[in-house]
């Protein structure tokens, strides 16, 4: 089934993997919940790749509800061990940020990049560069979640 | 239904969406040469996975296309690739077609080299060793015969570069802060660039603070019509697990062809094509009551993303997310 290794694909698998936990829902608002988190492990999962808003978002949805962690755990595929790491990263970075001087465009840029930083899951710790590489990996992919959560809700 | 729509549509959404119809194959080969230029760059971007992701996987005769046409953009996929972050080692046989397509082509970049030589060693991409190992020996070489390069390889950049001393332009300071600042703008203004590639609409509008609205936007709508989508999948079925899986292994075992003639029915309705209306009809009919609810929360839902994307190509998108709402409302 993965002949061709498409971060749709890839995604659309994670996420059956994912609902296939089985929950009791009974209201849609609960189903609705599960479904997204899935999607959005799914998404975060995909691709191998270790950028800091994957991360972030996996330590998010788990730390919001323990239970989370099956879901995260199938989806994954391991075990998640990655907490002590953000953790250390978020001082490095938070340095990093702080060292930055004062100017007027880049105040101008700052409201912007704090509004961004919130979108971005985990983005308050990064600094600009890395910010703008993060959104770039993120929209892709939520692109690519958008997409094929469309296509199946077209079909149903 | 909306022809003045379609071409600036199909420019983005072909290359994008990749949907799969039989009618757009016509359609879309043409503005997908023109439109390929600047999106299909993007696809470089993550190289193999942006090609599958934004191309569809129905015309896998148009992945070949792409390189040969953007000679000015090779600069892009020269940076592009070097995001290591978007490159797995599965699709190593893509990234080399990548590279040497960038290779046949003579580059002169400045910032570039240094741009995408930092851009290589500050991510964690463990993957791209043997890659970026031999893109970096090529940098290398178109570095050394530049001569007003200005880039700064700091340390701080990572263990994998030499300390380079550089001529700094005429008028520039040669202050090592300055120099690192200037490292750090041309990093920041690359990355904006690619960002502006990406986010449909940013490429007419100039300066850093508009475009990072115009991403901030497509972000917060992308978020929400994943949010929507949910929604909309919740209130589908109440049996979903059972459902989804039949609908996964639908989806997920078809290939190629078999998925576009899977997805083709349902998903005309996104094209708008009315004899595709009828077969949804039929295929609906007996998801008519399940239907019901979902309709009044997505006649609100699809105003309520219409205004979020304030440019076109995306506006078509969603509306057509809202549009397939409609008749189905009225006929059915």
């Amino acid at each position: 089934m993965k002949a061709r290794s498409s971060l749709k694909q890839e995604f659309l698998e994670k996420w059956r993997k994912g609902l296939q936990i089985g929950r009791n829902d009974s209201t849609i608002l609960e189903r609705k919940d599960a479904i997204k988190l899935s999607a959005d492990v799914a998404i975060a999962a995909t691709r191998n790749a270790a950028t800091r808003w994957r991360r972030a978002l996996l330590c998010d949805v788990v730390s919001k509800n323990p239970t989370n962690k099956h879901v995260v755990e199938q989806i994954l595929g391991h075990k998640l061990k990655n907490t002590a790491a953000t953790t250390r990263l978020t001082t490095a970075c938070r340095r990093r940020i702080l060292r930055r001087g004062q100017n007027y465009r880049r105040r101008k840029r700052n409201k912007r990049s704090r509004a961004l930083r919130k979108l971005v899951p985990g983005g308050e710790e990064m600094d600009g560069v890395l910010l703008l590489q993060e959104t770039l990996d993120y929209i892709v992919s939520l692109r690519a979640q958008v997409d094929v959560m469309r296509r199946l809700a077209a079909i149903t | 239904m909306e022809p003045e729509l379609e071409p600036p549509q199909l420019q983005f959404r072909s290359a994008e969406m990749g949907c799969a119809f039989d009618d757009f194959h016509g359609l879309i080969s043409t503005p997908q040469v023109t439109g390929g230029s600047s999106f299909t760059a993007l696809l470089e971007l993550a190289p193999p996975q942006a090609v599958e992701l934004l191309v569809t996987e129905d015309f896998p005769a148009k992945q070949p296309l792409p390189p040969p046409i953007f000679p000015t953009d090779i600069g892009l996929i020269h940076r592009a690739s070097k995001f290591s972050v978007f490159a797995s080692a599965d699709n190593s046989m893509e990234s080399n077609t990548i590279l040497s397509v960038s290779n046949s082509i003579p580059v002169k970049q400045e910032d570039l080299d240094a741009d995408s030589r930092r851009n290589s060693s500050s991510p964690a991409g463990s993957d791209q060793s043997l890659k970026s190992g031999k893109r970096k020996e090529r940098e290398k070489k178109l570095k050394e015969s530049n001569k007003k390069s200005k880039s700064k390889a700091a340390n701080d950049d990572g263990e994998e570069l030499p300390y380079v001393h550089v001529r700094a332009r005429r008028g520039q300071a040669t202050d090592s802060h300055s120099l690192a600042e200037r490292a750090r703008r041309e990093k920041i203004n690359a990355r904006m660039k690619l960002l502006q590639e990406l986010v449909p609409g940013c490429n007419k509008i100039s300066g850093t603070a508009m475009v990072l609205d115009e991403i901030i936007n497509h972000v917060q709508a992308l978020q929400r019509q994943v949010e929507f989508l949910s929604m909309r999948l919740a209130a589908v079925s109440p049996g979903i697990d059972f459902d989804l899986d039949s609908l996964f292994t639908v989806n997920g075992s078809s290939n190629d062809n078999s998925y576009s003639g899977m997805l083709a029915p349902p998903i005309c309705t996104e094209g708008q094509l009315d004899g595709a209306r009828q077969l949804q009809l039929q295929q609906l009919w007996h998801c008519d009551e399940l239907h019901q609810s979902v309709w009044a929360r997505e006649t609100d839902t699809s105003n309520f993303i219409a205004p979020a994307n304030s440019l076109l190509s995306y506006d078509s998108t969603s509306a057509n997310s809202g549009k397939p709402v409609a008749p189905r409302c009225t006929t059915s």
